[in-house]
């Protein structure tokens, strides 16, 4: 094979192992993108979500507080009942809404319990309610039905949050490992087709360099008209082999020349 | 041994003189000496004789 086509071919076995580099880099570069939307549209986003109805439920709260405070008022009773009603509402439709988006069946599990001790607290709370209105704003006895009560749910709801953030450190520590592995990967597949690429090269340039070296050393004989005993043993297809092959031809003809000149 | 070969570079310094010897173990890679310890093989002959027409030519 010529020596132009050898150089052609590793040249162009480089580009396609850089090109085959860039674009498995390409694609796992998606695929870490894709996995980390995955985990922040999934896990991190109802993470997000259980702490905001944890809030949520912790205003609830404040607002009952405030009837029993503020209630004798009538103005403010309508106002606190009613952001009341409004926040315990909010709290139900949210952990629902999480309950049917979350893929984890604890979760799901911990979000059903939480319904649930809300249900029951929402009995309490419109018992003491009653009790509070019946009693002309008789706010220890009203208290002393839901003090504590809440506690429970909110309790749920903290496992609710960790157990989202537990699935958010999981799933990320696992697209992590993901990316380590194919990463890997890569750099073995690229990293030994750049070896066997590399050895070519050395094999091609170390055979053209001791040959030429050859070369010049029949040229240099040659050039002094040395021939005598001189073998040119210089063989091959490619470039090489034919400047040899043509100092035959020289060599041949300084014979002759002195052959003739012999007569 | 090469007889036919080396009467052909006879023959052929004798047409074109030592110059043409020249060439023709130039074309053929074979001095008249190395031709007249060849074999006078169909190939060898063919070499030669094709590397002379090249010469006529050539003139």
């Amino acid at each position: 094979m010529r020596i132009s086509a050898k150089l052609i071919g590793i040249t162009l076995g480089s580009a396609v192992i850089v090109t085959g580099l860039v674009l498995s880099l390409v694609v796992e570069i998606r695929s870490v993108s894709t996995g980390y939307t995955h985990i922040l549209e999934g896990p991190a986003r109802q993470a997000t979500e259980a702490r905001q109805v944890q809030v949520d439920f912790k205003v609830q709260v404040q607002d009952w507080k405030d009837i029993l405070l503020r209630g004798e008022n009538p103005q403010d009773l309508a106002k606190y009942t009613l952001q009341f009603h409004e926040q315990e509402a909010k709290v139900k439709a949210e952990a629902r809404a999480l309950a049917g988006r979350t893929e984890d069946p604890a979760t799901r599990q911990l979000l059903n319990e939480f319904l649930t001790a809300d249900d029951a607290l929402s009995a309490r709370y419109q018992a003491a309610y009653d009790v509070y209105l019946n009693q002309h704003f008789n706010f220890r006895a009203a208290d002393a039905l839901v003090r504590g009560q809440d506690r429970g749910p909110s309790s749920l709801f903290d496992k609710v949050v960790e157990q989202l953030d537990a699935r958010v450190a999981a799933a990320a520590a696992a697209e992590q490992a993901k990316t380590i592995r194919q990463l890997i990967l890569i750099l073995l597949v690229v990293g030994g087709l750049f070896l066997v690429d590399s050895i070519v090269y050395c094999s091609v340039l170390f055979g053209v360099i001791k040959r030429l070296g050859q070369l010049k050393a029949v040229s240099d004989r040659l050039a002094v008209a040395d021939i005598e005993g001189l073998a040119i043993d210089i063989s091959g297809h490619d470039e090489i082999g034919a400047i040899g092959d043509s100092l035959k031809g020289v060599e041949a003809a300084l014979h002759e020349l002195l052959a003739v000149h012999a007569h | 041994m090469g007889i036919q070969l080396k009467e052909r570079y006879e023959a052929v310094g004798k047409e074109m003189g030592a110059v043409g010897r020249m060439k023709l173990a130039m074309l053929t890679k074979m001095s008249s000496t190395a031709a007249a310890d060849a074999e006078d093989s169909a190939g060898n002959l063919k070499l030669v004789d094709d590397a002379i027409l090249q010469l006529r030519k050539a003139m």
